[in-house]
């Protein structure tokens, strides 16, 4: 039991802020994961005589602008804002992971361009980069990932990179190469393992961002296509039919406050237990 | 600082200065909203912004209401609910023959900016320049078969037709085609007006600036020498796409005029805005899907015939326009010659007779993607397409476009996009003589306007001898038949022409074509 509690899974349960990101993740996980079996509806029927429905025992968020219940349609917007974020999350950590590593180990020379790049990239505002890449490929949810990974790899890989170069020049790292160690142990036994607390802490707080970009896409109208229930569509028909009810803008926002709250606790959880300097000053 | 300095950099409150100060702003935010036409200024909401400069490249409503506002023609629309003309240019204009008009200008009616008497020569020059191939004009259709203007005076000329074309009158001499433009300021512009501010004008109003994407100032033309001059110090065509977003800005007082989504009506009609009012007007727009007849997917006349019987358009009326437009039967709306009492597949569909084309077709699993305009009426209406078509087994995929992007989709000088077209649902405007609509259609403008690639040799007669046809009764059947035709080829499947609500200010009388579209001249002050 001391073990258990002495973990990494040990200390985020008595930390009370993780405990609450854990709970709302989970709870969104879940619905997610059940929406077709916890939905009381399909969420693409129409009940045309219910249109612009405030929340009630029938329909509990209400219903949109074609008579649709929103809460089922949330909990299909669950699906696509974790997959996503999940996968544009790792595809473009993973792509900045390797790209931070080979900048922190590589020559000058490439570390500089790669570093030219990845400034670049995240000079440009986020949600302008997307609408112009968006502009260039077809509307979908495959674009709005590539569109996600693209506009977001280049943070990991600035981070990565950082990290990798203070460990570089560490006197452990110093001391394991005088001992002849190969470079593929030192990368993976030695930068590796420390450089992916950081990593996975910016991860935590990426993911609501990367959520957000997709809405941000879909109630721009270059996310996902009419009719696909991600939150950001919801977010758009309740600012289009806003005169004629409150309640779908306030439905389609609640998610998104969830989830970026839960992610954004779990992130900052993270980064008390993991990073050593805060560790040591608790 | 000295105490005293301080006082004066800072203004120091008390609570009670602070409570009296408060209490004003929440009265200040309680009157009502003062809309901009009491200013002798006047803001007019266009849904599509005007964007050419010349009226030879015009393509669309929104220069009409520009051009109205700044240029002349021989007539003009009157404002009202029934469709009339008044004398604008002309003094007299007369149908001399069935292939001959003449006319004589009324004297002293002059150009701004120095550029003179407006003259003979400069009707003849407008209209030739239309028929000119080089100009390659987009309203070519408008004139018909006119072949010449022959000017016969200083102020006065014949136009001349091949064959009789009564649609003239309707559609070219008050609209676009015949906004009369200046010899003298196009010759010294090299031919073709390229800048922003046009060098000279006629009407009531002279473009200020242009804010591409936001609006076009106009403001008094202190040279013109009409029947109608300027009400209003300055005129704003304000360019705002989304309906909602209008409405939003008629209430916060920066709009004076606009029209407003099917889907305000009946809030609006209950509980509108202090200081407003809501007129209802029929409208002559069309709306329709249309299916490119030259997509590999869409080439057998099965599949278009399935797609058409699996579309239920009532329940795109329901949902998208709120159940207060009606079914549309063509192109041609209620009230013109040609209308058809009733389309040939019933407004409901069929989704079982959609399944059975599919299968004798051999088609199974049909994916085909329909494209919309970024409207909300318009995405409303593709997603009842979408649950509707999807009970005929049918999977409708939905691309949205902006403006820009969605009215280049078909147009083959934009691009190899019409290779790739497979549905859309389209709107065009409408002028009120039958001719207008078929001409679209026609075998010519396959990769202009006519976006499904549409061509029948029986229609493209039907609309060439409708247009000369002077009988009434006859025209009525040929463009009834022209209709049947565009529906049995399965190319399409008409939806509605629905309503035109229009919101503005009680200070305000619109001046409104009887389809609700504005005239920007006209508009006074209550």
């Amino acid at each position: 039991m001391s073990r258990f509690r002495h973990t990494l899974i040990g200390r985020l349960a008595r930390d009370p802020l993780a405990v609450m990101a854990i709970v709302i993740i989970a709870a969104l996980v879940v619905m997610a994961v059940f929406a077709d079996l916890i939905a009381p509806y399909d969420y693409t029927a129409m009940h045309m005589t219910d249109r612009f429905a405030a929340p009630s025992a029938e329909f509990w968020l209400g219903t949109d602008n074609l008579g649709r219940d929103t809460f089922s349609r949330l909990l299909q917007g669950g699906r696509i804002a974790l997959t996503v974020g999940l996968t544009a999350v790792i595809i473009s950590g993973l792509i900045g992971l390797v790209l931070g590593m080979i900048a922190g180990f590589g020559p000058r020379w490439l570390d500089n361009a790669l570093l030219f790049f990845f400034d670049t990239l995240r000079a440009y505002p986020t949600i302008i980069l997307a609408l112009a890449l968006a502009a260039l490929m077809p509307r979908g949810l495959t674009t709005v990932i590539v569109v996600v990974v693209i506009t977001s790899f280049a943070e990991y890989g600035r981070v990565v990179r950082t990290q990798t170069l203070s460990l570089k020049h560490s006197e452990f790292i110093l001391a394991e190469r005088a001992m002849g160690a190969s470079f593929g142990r030192i990368v993976f036994h030695h930068i590796l393992p420390n450089v992916l607390g950081p990593f996975f802490i910016l991860a935590a707080m990426n993911l609501p961002v990367v959520i957000t970009i997709e809405a941000g896409m879909s109630f721009l109208g270059v996310g996902v296509p009419p009719g696909t229930p991600s939150w950001g569509s919801t977010l758009k028909d309740g600012f289009d039919h806003i005169r004629q009810t409150p309640w779908l803008i306030l439905a389609g926002g609640l998610p998104l406050i969830l989830v970026t709250l839960g992610f954004t606790f779990l992130g900052e959880a993270l980064r008390d237990q993991l990073d050593p300097k805060l560790r040591s000053g608790r | 600082m000295p105490k005293t300095a301080m006082h004066r950099a800072f203004p120091v409150l008390n609570r009670r200065q602070l409570l009296a100060g408060a209490a004003g702003v929440s009265a200040a935010a309680m009157l009502p909203v003062k809309a901009w036409a009491q200013e002798g200024r006047l803001n007019i909401r266009v849904y599509t912004e005007p964007d050419d400069f010349d009226p030879v490249d015009a393509s669309g409503f929104g220069e009409a209401l520009l051009y109205g506002a700044i240029y002349r023609n021989l007539i003009q629309y009157e404002s009202g609910d029934e469709w009339s003309y008044r004398l604008d240019l002309a003094e007299s204009i007369e149908q001399t023959s069935d292939t001959t008009i003449e006319f004589t200008l009324k004297e002293g009616q002059m150009w701004s900016d120095g550029y003179g008497e407006i003259t003979a020569e400069d009707v003849a020059f407008t209209f030739e320049r239309i028929l000119d191939p080089e100009m390659n004009s987009r309203i070519l259709p408008d004139v018909g078969t006119l072949s010449r203007v022959e000017v016969t005076g200083r102020y006065s000329g014949v136009f001349h037709f091949d064959e009789a074309f009564a649609p003239f009158w309707w559609i070219a001499l008050p609209y676009l085609a015949g906004t009369i433009v200046c010899k003298a300021a196009i010759e010294d512009a090299g031919g073709r007006i390229t800048t922003e501010v046009p060098p000279t004008v006629s009407g009531p109003y002279r473009v200020r600036e242009l804010r591409p994407g936001e609006r076009w100032v106009l403001e008094r033309n202190e040279d013109y020498t009409g029947d109608i001059p300027a009400e209003y110090e300055r005129l704003d065509i304000v360019y705002i796409g989304d309906e909602a977003s209008a409405e939003i800005a008629l209430e916060a007082g920066d709009l004076d005029f606009t029209e407003v989504s099917p889907g305000s009506v009946t809030r609006l009609q209950s509980n509108p805005p202090a200081g407003t009012a809501m007129s209802m007007h029929p409208s002559l727009f069309y709306v329709w899907v249309g299916m490119n007849m030259e997509h590999p997917k869409l080439q057998d006349i099965r599949v278009r015939q399935a797609l058409q019987y699996a579309i239920n358009v009532n329940a795109i009326i329901e949902a998208a326009w709120y159940g207060v437009a009606e079914p549309s039967t063509g192109i041609i709306a209620p009230g013109l010659i040609g209308n058809r009492p009733e389309s040939l597949i019933p407004p409901q569909g069929d989704p079982q007779r959609a399944r059975e084309l599919l299968a004798e077709a051999g088609v199974e699993n049909l994916q085909v993607t329909l494209n919309v305009l970024n409207d909300v009426t318009f995405t409303t209406a593709a997603q009842v397409m979408q649950a509707t078509m999807a009970q005929a087994g049918i999977q409708l995929n939905i691309e949205v476009h902006e403006s820009g992007s969605f009215w280049t989709l078909g147009v083959e000088a934009d691009g190899d996009r019409w290779r790739d077209l497979e549905m859309i649902m389209n709107r065009f405007s409408m002028l009120p003589d039958p001719s207008y609509a078929t001409a679209w259609f026609v075998t010519e403008q396959i990769g202009d306007w006519n976006w499904e690639r549409f061509s029948d040799e029986e229609f493209d007669r039907l609309h060439r001898e409708a247009g000369t046809e002077t009988d009434d009764a006859r025209r009525d059947e040929m463009y009834r038949r022209a209709q049947d035709i565009m529906e049995e080829s399965g190319a399409y499947r008409f939806i509605t022409h629905g309503v035109t609500p229009n919101l503005f200010y009680n200070n305000t009388v619109p001046g409104t074509r009887p389809d609700g579209l504005p005239l920007a001249q006209y508009f006074r002050r209550a």
